[in-house]
């Protein structure tokens, strides 16, 4: 047994953004690697389609082949170098991947992007799996039904007190894992689908070229980039360069593998901090969407998303999305390729153009006329619903509007974990009342930040003097880990709070606000929660 | 529950906790993706979405959770998985500093 406390590359080197890094020679080939690794538990079984004992009876992405290597490592004893493990994960992943359908609903698992509450989750499967785990966490893996059995003989044998727990000691839990859950798990994930076979067979874009690329940095704000991305011996070299929306520059290289022809890792360092990208590219390598965080505080992160340079002209956004009838606001359109006619949409007059150039066009316009979203078009290039065109702000939407932040630090072992909050603007649309479905999204907007205790409890508790502070940038940080004696019983610095955002608009402040738990630390760090 | 006064902090908790937008709030918290919905007594909530019936400060009781498997997901078992954890803090309310992290994303 190798178990450790810590995994013997721990910190050091991090998840799949290392996997990224380029090899110096081509990589071994994925069978022979499984050969010589592999085979001292597992066994083959002459089947050319399914060549390997539970191996092949699997499709999962390519974090989830790596937590699987990194368990076999760490509870099986397996042994393996680094460079075969990379090559491994890019094998499994490349030939039992999930195809782009099969994971668009759980990218947030993928993205590191956990402040939400999961949807959907059928209530069983919620209460059998998804109560230590993510759903999105199994919703991710395709399985034979034999196999999904035999992780839940898995579960039996390394978490043996798993049938005690509550919403378990209540049932014959074994039995229904076994004979419902894992049954209907087969059926919900099976191993054999068309969507991946027809992804499988299908041409996968070469992704190599310009990118022009939008994203958010929290504490530094939106940025507008270009990121070239070059051929290596395992997938991409990256530069990227470009500005935030108060002018500050900012520049990065890194590497990028892709997997399963659509799945987009970066390693990048950008002005010296240490980022990761998880993108999913579309179908015909034009776009690619997802998010940026930092490597070692996966919280800390924001949208990104990417739009290859074809030489065609192109609008990608426009910068704020939002103007108020009758003010005048400078707007960036974002774009590649700009050159033309400009029109920001019905009512709405450019009275200057600042600057501009091919990538963006920088103008003071005013609205007038009804409000609703505008198309925006420079040249024979244009994009719907670009511009919101309001009268006033109706509601704000705090978002995360569910939250979960961890106290560390203090000298104990685990970071505290931050969340990192954005405001967005809605109008009431044209039936005038917030909160409906008509309602006009304007976007992201700058905000006030404070914090408040939860309820009654919470403020006699005095959570928010304990549980930790949000600065201007809507960052969230809780407090310090370790029995608080100022507190009651010394309670941790948990608490709950709610986060509130106020924006000003036309003379008035308008609020939202977001659920906060601050608990205790989480002393397992996985890949995927 | 007609006929009953709750007369502590717990039993009001149990009280409040009955009315269903109430319920619904404390079910969308403990699925928050990295919250355990194993509510007994609770990791990050307990089961009526607060903190009061939570084991507090954790420190002092923190092998009840690692020894018995009870939240593996975000306490390291000593069951199975991580028999060493722990070793050489036995007092964890005064040398909690020393709890090791479990870093199961490295490469």
């Amino acid at each position: 047994m190798q178990n450790k406390k810590r995994m013997p590359l721990a910190r050091t080197a991090l998840a799949l953004a290392v996997l990224a890094a380029p090899a110096l020679a081509a990589e071994p080939d994925g069978e022979t690697i499984i050969r010589n690794n592999c085979l001292a538990c597992h066994s083959e079984t002459g089947d050319a389609e399914a060549p390997f004992s539970r191996i092949s009876e699997q499709r999962k992405t390519p974090e989830g082949w790596l937590m699987t290597i990194n368990r076999m490592q760490e509870l099986r004893g397996a042994q393996i170098s680094t460079e075969d493990k990379r090559a491994l994960v890019q094998y499994l992943a490349d030939n039992q991947g999930l195809a782009p359908q099969e994971s668009e609903s759980y990218r947030y698992l993928l993205e590191q992007d956990t402040n939400l509450v999961e949807t959907g989750v059928e209530e069983g499967l919620g209460q059998m799996c998804a109560r230590c785990h993510s759903a999105a966490r199994f919703s991710l893996q395709r399985r034979t039904e034999d196999e999904w059995k035999r992780l839940v003989e898995f579960h039996m044998g390394q978490f043996p007190t798993i049938e005690l727990h509550s919403l378990a000691r209540d049932r014959a839990w074994y039995e229904i894992a076994s004979n419902e859950t894992a049954v209907e798990l087969g059926q919900k994930f099976p191993l054999i689908t068309p969507e991946w076979n027809s992804w499988k067979a299908a041409p996968k874009a070469d992704l190599t070229g310009r990118w022009r690329v939008l994203g958010y940095v929290p504490g530094k704000g939106e940025f507008t980039a270009w990121m070239n991305a070059s051929k290596s011996e395992t997938g991409y070299q990256l530069q990227l360069e470009g500005q935030y929306t108060d002018g500050t520059q900012l520049a990065g290289r890194g590497t990028a593998r892709v997997y399963t022809g659509y799945e987009w890792r970066a390693s990048i360092e950008i002005d010296g901090v240490k980022m990761r990208q998880v993108m999913a590219a579309n179908d015909e390598g034009s776009a690619m969407e997802g998010r940026m965080f930092s490597t070692e505080a996966r919280e800390i992160g924001g949208e990104l998303m990417a739009v290859r340079d074809r030489g065609e002209a192109e609008v990608v956004a426009v910068m704020p999305s939002h103007l108020r009838l009758g003010e005048s606001a400078e707007l960036t359109i974002v774009g590649q390729h700009l050159d033309g006619d400009v029109s920001l949409g019905e009512g709405v007059e450019i009275e200057k153009v600042i600057e501009r150039d091919g990538d963006s066009i920088r103008v003071l316009a005013k609205a007038s006329g009804s409000a609703g979203a505008r198309t925006v078009s420079v040249g024979d290039a244009s994009r719907d619903q670009a511009l919101a065109v309001y009268d006033s702000l109706a509601r704000v939407e705090v978002s995360p509007a569910n939250a979960l932040s961890r106290i560390g630090g203090n000298g104990g072992e685990m970071a505290k974990m931050r969340t990192v909050y954005r405001a967005v603007g809605y109008a009431a649309g044209a039936d005038g009342e917030a909160g409906t479905d008509d309602d006009l999204r304007l976007g992201y907007m700058p905000a006030t930040w404070s914090i408040a205790p939860a309820d009654e409890v919470a403020a006699h508790d005095k959570d928010e003097k304990y549980a930790g502070m949000i600065d201007a940038a809507g960052i969230f940080t809780p407090g310090d880990a370790g029995p608080n004696p100022e507190r009651k019983m010394s309670a941790n610095n948990v608490g709950r709070l709610k986060v509130v955002a106020s924006v000003s608009d036309g003379g008035s402040e308008v609020s939202g606000e977001g659920s906060l738990l601050v608990a205790p630390q989480d002393f397992v760090r996985r890949v995927l929660d | 529950m007609k006929h009953l006064k709750s007369l502590n902090k717990k039993a009001k908790l149990i009280n409040q906790a009955v009315s269903p937008e109430e319920v619904e709030d404390v079910v969308a918290m403990q699925t928050v993706v990295g919250c355990t919905a194993t509510t007994d007594p609770g990791w990050e909530l307990d089961p009526f979405g607060g903190l009061g019936s939570l084991c507090q400060p954790m420190e002092s009781d923190i092998y009840g959770c690692a020894d018995a498997c009870w939240w593996p997901a975000q306490v390291p078992d000593t069951a199975n998985t991580y028999p060493d954890w722990g070793d050489g803090v036995a007092k964890a309310d005064k040398d909690w500093r020393k709890l090791e992290g479990i870093f199961e994303d490295g490469e």
